[in-house]
């Protein structure tokens, strides 16, 4: 099969579910609803840090599971703060916060506040754990957080009841080393599918409350919130092209045994004829 | 001496970090504070002398005209005006800056990411064989996974979902843990060396 098909087959798998909706039906594993009661169960006006330590690559796999997790923060009266460990975080946590934020009238500086970005994450998030103003001491507007409302009683990790990374590469387990390990912090993880089987082991050991793996982490949380967005919608595409890919590999392997035994057949024939 | 004072630096800090973790005190909190902050305005640095070396092996490719060297051109116009824009009218909402951003970088590079779903079904209808029971395996493994991880597979029978999580949960996960105690361990002994001045090739030279 020419290569030029299989990406023509691969578009088509991913596009059309994208325009024409399917709806396949999905189930919430056990390390998502853990992430959902985690902050289900905080009360009104507790404090969640949420990082977005992700590039730009990632967008399309990471901003479904942070506008749910989002969604549900706001939707419970929690004080969002965020932050990027990475630069290209910035602009998109930013973006992602403001959206979500203005759905629930939250304002800024009261309900949420964006601290920016900041470099060397070992040191930063290490920081933290002593004192947030040293390490931001102004937010992502440039405001000096001792003029915010919301950051006036936040001084450290102990003010936080739950850190949430929004990562795509090994960022959550920096935070398992300095933030829960040195300052027994909770942390919750949302992370793209490919680098999810990385952090079981930190579920397993408790380091991690819970954890969102890729848009299937993004659509579970959607049904969890009841809040059906771009997570659901990802998944149908996703198994069908996940299908193709398996056609694709089933296809290639009846072709590798038909072609080894028509070899061996031949090789038989031609013996026999001497 | 061009040596000898990194060495002793590292050994100091090295020492110090490794110490000030067991001890509470305020000067021990106040010191170890500093060297947080140092290390940021280091990492900033470091920043600037990978933008500029970038500036500069992107300008020779352009001056000696070396093959390709109208990607090279756009590499450093895109690094100027991103820069000039970020500084001039700042980053913030409705800035050119955010809006380069959006329409520029987050979609470019989105777009060489998702490439990977176009090579990766290539590369396994071509390559994915089961030529070994061992290759026969691990197509099993993979085929289960990929169901097991998409609502199709749950649609088929709950046993592929089942199985996929039994399969992230326990042989994929002790082979993880190994792989971090591994790493744990080869970090320590990195570290020790560095510390006590045998590992040196961090210094550059041989």
């Amino acid at each position: 099969m020419s290569r030029h098909l299989i990406f023509v087959l691969i578009a088509l798998s991913v596009a059309i579910p994208l325009v024409i909706k399917i709806g396949l039906p999905n189930e919430v594993t056990s390390e998502v609803m853990r992430v959902y009661e985690e902050i289900d169960q905080l009360d009104s006006g507790s404090v969640v840090l949420i990082s977005f330590d992700h590039e730009a690559s990632s967008l399309p796999e990471v901003k479904p599971m942070a506008q749910a997790i989002l969604h549900h923060c706001f939707a419970k009266k929690l004080k969002v703060i965020g932050l990027a460990l990475l630069a290209e975080g910035t602009a998109i946590g930013d973006q992602i916060l403001r959206e979500v934020g203005n759905e629930y009238q939250a304002n800024y500086g009261r309900d949420f506040v964006f601290l920016g970005f900041r470099p060397q994450y070992q040191a930063a998030i290490l920081g933290m754990g002593e004192d947030i103003k040293r390490v931001f001491p102004q937010d992502y507007k440039n405001i000096p957080l001792s003029q915010i409302p919301m950051m006036r009683k936040i001084k450290t990790y102990e003010d936080i009841s739950l850190i949430i990374s929004v990562a795509d590469g090994d960022m959550p387990v920096w935070w398992v080393d300095y933030a829960v390990s040195r300052y027994h912090r909770r942390l919750a993880v949302a992370t793209t599918a490919v680098m999810a089987t990385s952090f079981y082991p930190f579920l397993s050991s408790g380091q991690m409350v819970g954890l969102l793996g890729g848009l299937k982490g993004a659509a579970e949380y959607e049904m969890l919130i009841k809040k059906p967005g771009m997570g659901q919608r990802g998944m149908d595409a996703q198994s069908v092209c996940h299908l193709v890919i398996i056609l694709l590999v089933v296809l290639g392997n009846v072709a590798y045994f038909l072609k080894g035994s028509s070899t061996v057949h031949s090789r038989q024939s031609t013996a026999k004829s001497f | 001496m061009q040596r000898g004072i990194p060495i002793i630096v590292c050994f100091v800090f090295g020492l110090f970090m490794l110490i000030q973790f067991f001890v509470p005190h305020r000067l021990s909190v106040s010191a170890y504070e500093t060297v947080l902050d140092w290390m940021q305005i280091i990492f900033v640095f470091t920043l600037l002398v990978g933008a500029i070396s970038y500036a500069k092996l992107n300008a020779k490719k352009v001056s000696r005209r070396e093959s390709g060297w109208g990607y090279n051109v756009i590499g450093l116009a895109g690094l100027l005006v991103m820069v000039i824009m970020g500084l001039w009218m700042g980053t913030g909402e409705k800035t050119p800056f955010l809006w380069m951003f959006n329409n520029l970088q987050a979609p470019m590079q989105s777009t060489m990411f998702s490439l990977l779903a176009f090579f990766v079904a290539s590369a396994a209808y071509r390559g994915f064989r089961a030529r070994s029971w061992e290759a026969g395996l691990l197509l099993a493994v993979a085929i289960v996974v990929m169901l097991g991880r998409v609502p199709l597979g749950n649609l088929i029978s709950h046993w592929i979902p089942d199985a996929a999580n039994w399969i992230l949960r326990t042989p994929s996960m002790a082979a993880k843990r190994g792989i971090y105690i591994g790493i744990g361990l080869g970090t320590i002994s990195t570290s020790l060396r560095i510390i006590l001045g045998i590992e040196r090739t961090y210094l550059g030279g041989k």
